[in-house]
């Protein structure tokens, strides 16, 4: 297993490896620049070695001609220094945190919570560090996880504790901490045939109360919306140690496939460390655009930015293949979307005991 | 114009007042109880304020509404002004008699044309509640005021006296009351707030008469005040005889059988303006009519002649004759900074443009426009502008969409001046109000309510150019405000952010804080301007600095050129830097080479202004280098406004020579060299002035 962590001196030399770029054109004469990756989907293309999707060749200069960049570059210099102090300290903060310790730093402070995440990531991306040898902690809380697996994990008393995430939860099944690396989580063991991550808390709990993991020996893990950076870890830890498929469980909407692509492809806003985080071999089990016509389903329109989205997906190259391309195309002739919990139509029992077993059966997985 | 109200006499006579009243109250004003008060307060205060200028006094009128009964709706109303007060034997006339004006067969700008007036409020008053209207007036000359309470016989439609008495007019501070005029009045009513309402009405009366100090106190005891803002009273405004061109049948017929003169000729020439003794001679031969007829025996078919000569209807040799244009010295406009001034006391804002055009003549009646933008903050931003409109002065507020001067506002694309307009029609959205002023001897309204002005080919032009000038300046102003924000911003860049870069990556990294001069020149790469201009109020005095920076990395050399308001009296003081006049009102400074990071300081003072008169200073320049916070000098349209005074100026002498020669025109009786020498004026092809030109209204392109 690959590890995504630096140590504090190749951290802070990354960082002023920054600094010095600004530095440096002060002192040419010239005005200071920040040199970072083009973080669109126009610069992302398919690594094949890691079978992930990553950031290409384009970089972009932000440089101190603008009020605008210009601030942004004194925002940056500000962050680095904090983060130095933090690892000098032994200390660590959520990003929320630093947005309002930013409060102190005159000019350079932040605008909005916003502006303080993306600068985070920008020194990521530009430092091929992650956040956490930064000492930055997201705000956001990981997923839940229930099915009979087993993981140990360090508590805060520095105390290994070994979690059956079956027998040793209660309903809202185990919480996924934000840190899953091997120093903090290790995966145990399993007796489980395939992994199913949820979008909704709603659909998650309605398998657990019809015994879907018991049934099926399946994990069954809530997403939570858009997935947070530790869930997509885990899923994709548990994916390659245990050599488990993983399917995905979303709503039948053109956000749902973002969610899919930023699970199996990487997220454009982390491509930077997609091969940390991407689990490629996971499955879109539905909501598929033909569900709705042959489940016949309770549907929405497609508003007009659900409109703009999938016509945006339609030239993102994490959707390029032939199975994606039609299905973006058919939710828009259709111009409906379906959400997972539309199939109680024909009932609380239907989804796990028709609808689930026979998209499984495709998969040949039931 | 005089028909309506000459008619309403007349059958008034007939009728009892109270018939007389039910059947015409449309266009008296007392068609609904809001309107009735709206209307009351109109005619008082107009009249004070007639009064006030006729006397030349700065008026102080105090208006205060009280309710009485709300739900009878009664309403007192008193109104209080300064003026020179009614003697006492003529107060019964004013208040009691219907078309007791003395204004009224003079053709001239004034607030009451016809209708009538103050007259019509006692009547109502009556009517509605019983209560005789109180009236108290002091006159300079005599020690005590003038009380009695004034209402009408209605049976025998005669005014009637009673509690006549003199009395002591004490002030509340406990001094005596100089001169003056109260009335007290008690009648069914009601006070609402809003667009047509009394408040309203005084706001916009203050805006048209900056002179006024005005007092308003609510039915609630709110006191709104809205105080004189110049001290200069409206230009007296002098009475012009008739033009052959405005004339009808009718007027016609009556002015002959009046008239004293002896011969057609010397009737023409003295009583009807625009007329020189060869212009009525050469009338008088297209129309077929001896010279020396007698005016008193005119035939019904040369009065029809006449006037079809009169209208260039009838040719001698085969041409119209020319007629002069009437002189328009009768015309009272407010003036472009008295408006400034106005609509700044009554709209919080930053940007005020405005407008006098040149007098104009259309059929034969003078006119002149007047407009006012003012835009910003404080103004509802997704609403249509607030229009206000005046005739004479006189606020119009009703039937706004159906007037010419909401129609001139409407044909205009206000989207390329920065406006909000759905297709580029109908009133604009947006932060502003929209003035439009038009002064006439002759206002034509669409009805007899005198609320909506009627279509007119010239007048619409004329409200229309006057609003794409503004409209220019509009958008000038949104373009230097864009442009003045991204100065500002580049001045945070490299004043605060750049080094604060500098400091925080040397501290990061250890090292010594770098040199910043080179960034910084490269980050700018640019010449900046900044103006400011600020009321010393030690001084009294308007301080302007203009500062110049050059951030380039060559040296510059520029002329600077700055706008002062020179036509408004302002005098330039402790101009160190010397420079010359290029033009009225545009000074120019040649300067010293500036080098790379250099930076250059001017400043003077204007004396002679009040506060708020001038808060912001154009910079202008000559040079090949852009100069970020000014405009590139405009090197013809500098040349026009040049070319634009020296017309004026010979237009002036002529002015003065026509009026010296006046005098002995009637003994010669011979064609005379004034009319030849004016007519030849009008003749040359030399494009007139409009006088409108300015420096920062001009052009899309400049
Ligand atoms: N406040 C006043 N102070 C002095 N004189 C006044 C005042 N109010 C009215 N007058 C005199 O009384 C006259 C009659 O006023 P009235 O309002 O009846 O008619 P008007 O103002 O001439 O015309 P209109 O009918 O259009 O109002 C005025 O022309 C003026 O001479
Ligand atoms: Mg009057």
């Amino acid at each position: 297993m690959m590890s995504a962590s630096h140590t504090p001196e190749e951290t802070k030399a990354a960082l002023h490896n920054v600094v010095t770029e600004m530095y440096d054109k002060i002192v040419k004469g010239e005005p200071p620049t920040m040199t970072l990756p083009v973080r669109t989907k126009n610069n992302i293309g398919f690594d094949t070695k890691l079978g992930v999707y990553k950031y290409g060749k384009k970089r972009s200069i932000r440089d101190a001609t603008s009020l605008g960049s210009a601030k942004q570059l004194l925002r940056a210099l500000h962050v680095v220094e904090f983060i130095e102090e933090m690892i000098d300290a032994r200390k660590s903060s959520t990003l929320r945190e630093m947005y309002y310790i930013s409060e102190g730093w005159g000019l350079g402070k932040f605008s909005s919570q916003n502006e303080s995440n993306n600068l985070a990531e920008d020194l990521e991306v530009v430092t091929k560090c992650m956040r956490e040898d930064f000492k930055l902690r997201p705000e956001e809380d990981g997923a839940r996880i229930i099915g009979n697996l087993t993981l140990r994990e360090l508590n805060r008393r520095g105390e290994w504790m070994r979690i059956n995430a079956r027998d040793d939860v209660g309903d809202s099944g185990y919480g996924v901490p934000y840190n899953v690396e091997e120093e903090k989580i290790e995966l145990v063991e399993h007796d489980l045939n395939f992994i199913m991550a949820i979008e909704t808390g709603g659909m998650f709990d309605r398998l657990i109360e019809n015994g879907f993991d018991e049934a099926y020996k399946c994990g069954l893990v809530h997403l939570k919306g858009q997935p947070a950076r530790s869930t997509r870890r885990i899923l994709k830890r548990m994916s390659e140690e245990w050599d488990l498929p993983v399917v995905v469980f979303l709503d039948g909407d053109p956000w749902s496939f973002r969610i899919f692509a930023s699970i199996a492809y990487g997220a454009i806003k982390t491509a930077h460390i997609s091969e940390y985080l991407a689990t490629p071999t996971a499955t879109y089990l539905g909501i598929t655009a033909d569900d709705i016509e042959a489940y016949d389903l309770p549907n929405d329109d497609l508003s007009a930015r659900d409109v703009e989205a999938l016509k945006a997906e339609l030239s993102d190259p994490r959707f390029a293949d032939a199975w994606w391309q039609e299905q973006i195309n058919m939710m828009l002739e259709l111009g409906k979307k379906a959400e997972q919990q539309s199939l109680a139509k024909y009932g609380l029992d239907f989804v796990t005991d028709t609808y689930l077993p026979e998209k499984l059966a495709e998969l040949g997985l039931a | 114009m005089a028909g309506t109200a000459e008619r309403m006499a007349q059958n008034q006579k007939q009728v009892a007042i109270s018939e007389f009243f039910e059947k015409n109250k449309h266009f008296l004003g007392f068609d609904s109880l809001v309107r009735s008060l709206i209307t009351a307060v109109k005619e008082a205060v107009d009249n004070s304020l007639d009064a006030c200028e006729e006397a030349r006094i700065l008026p102080d009128i105090r208006v205060k509404v009280t309710k009485i009964d709300d739900k009878k709706d009664i309403i007192e109303l008193q109104t209080e002004d300064n003026g020179p007060g009614i003697p006492k034997r003529s107060i019964e006339k004013v208040f009691g008699q219907l078309l007791f004006g003395s204004r009224f067969h003079a053709i001239r700008q004034s607030r009451g044309q016809q209708g009538i007036g103050i007259t019509g409020v006692v009547m109502y008053s009556q009517l509605t509640t019983g209560r005789k209207t109180h009236v108290r007036s002091k006159i300079a000359t005599e020690t005590s005021a003038a009380v009695v309470d004034i209402g009408l016989d209605t049976r025998k439609n005669k005014a009637t006296k009673t509690n006549e008495d003199r009395e002591i007019w004490e002030l509340p501070d406990g001094s005596l009351k100089e001169h003056g005029l109260e009335i007290t009045c008690r009648m069914k009513a009601k006070y609402q707030r809003g667009r047509q309402s009394v408040y309203q009405y005084l706001r916009m009366t203050s805006i048209v008469n900056p002179h006024a100090d005005i007092t308003f106190e609510d039915p609630d005891g709110e006191i709104h005040h809205w105080p004189r803002v110049t001290e200069r009273l409206p230009r007296k405004v002098e009475s012009i005889k008739p033009h052959p061109h405005g004339i009808h049948l009718g007027t016609l017929q009556r002015m002959c059988t009046e008239a004293t003169d002896n011969r057609m000729t010397s009737f023409l020439y003295k009583n009807f303006s625009g007329v020189s003794t060869r212009a009525a001679k050469e009338l008088l031969e297209a129309a077929e009519i001896d010279e020396k007829a007698k005016p008193k025996s005119m035939k019904p078919e040369q009065y029809r002649a006449l006037l079809e000569a009169f209208m260039g209807e009838r040719l001698l040799n085969g041409k119209a004759v020319k007629l002069l244009n009437p002189p328009t010295n009768c015309l009272s406009p407010i003036e472009e900074l008295l408006i400034k001034k106005g609509l700044s006391k009554t709209i919080d804002s930053r940007f005020v443009t405005t407008m006098t055009r040149s007098p104009t003549v259309t059929q034969g009646n003078p006119f002149q426009v007047e407009v006012g933008l003012i835009f910003g903050e404080g103004m509802a931003a997704d609403k249509p502008v607030e229009v206000l409109r005046f005739a004479n002065r006189v606020p119009l507020m009703y039937q706004q969409g159906g007037c010419l001067l909401t129609k001139a506002i409407e044909s205009v694309d206000w989207r390329q001046y920065g406006l909000d307009q759905a297709g580029g029609r109908g009133v604009p959205k947006g932060p502003a109000a929209i003035l439009v002023h038009l002064a006439s001897t002759n206002v034509q309204f669409t009805s007899e309510a005198k609320e909506a002005l009627a279509d007119n080919e010239e007048v619409l032009d004329e409200v229309r150019k006057a609003m794409l000038e503004m409209g220019r300046g509009l958008r000038k102003h949104l373009e230097k405000k864009k442009k003045m924000a991204k100065t500002q911003e580049k001045f945070e860049l490299v004043n605060d952010i750049i080094p604060a870069i500098a400091a925080k990556s040397a501290s990061i990294l250890g090292r010594p804080v770098p040199d910043l001069a080179g960034s910084i020149t490269k980050i700018m790469g640019a010449v900046i301007a900044e103006s400011e201009t600020v009321w010393n109020k030690e001084t009294k005095q308007t301080d302007v600095t203009i500062t110049l920076f050059n951030y380039t990395s060559r040296a510059r050399a520029y002329t600077l050129l700055a706008a002062w308001p020179e036509k408004d009296g302002a005098v330039m003081e402790g101009n160190a830097n010397g420079g010359r006049k290029e033009a009225t009102g545009v000074w120019a400074w040649k300067l010293d080479t500036l080098e790379p990071g250099q930076t250059f300081v001017l400043s003077y003072s204007l004396s002679g202004l009040e506060k708020g008169d001038w808060t912001d200073t154009d910079v202008f320049y000559r040079g090949s280098q852009e100069v970020i916070g000014a405009t590139k000098m405009d090197e013809k349209l500098l040349e026009e406004i040049r070319r634009q005074e020296s017309v004026l100026a010979d237009e002036d002498d002529e002015a003065a020579a026509e009026e010296a020669e006046d005098e002995d025109d009637l003994e010669d009786g011979e064609d005379d060299v004034k009319n030849t020498v004016a007519e030849e004026a009008a003749e040359n092809d030399d494009p007139k002035p409009t006088g409108q030109q300015t420096l920062m209204g001009y052009g899309s392109d400049a």
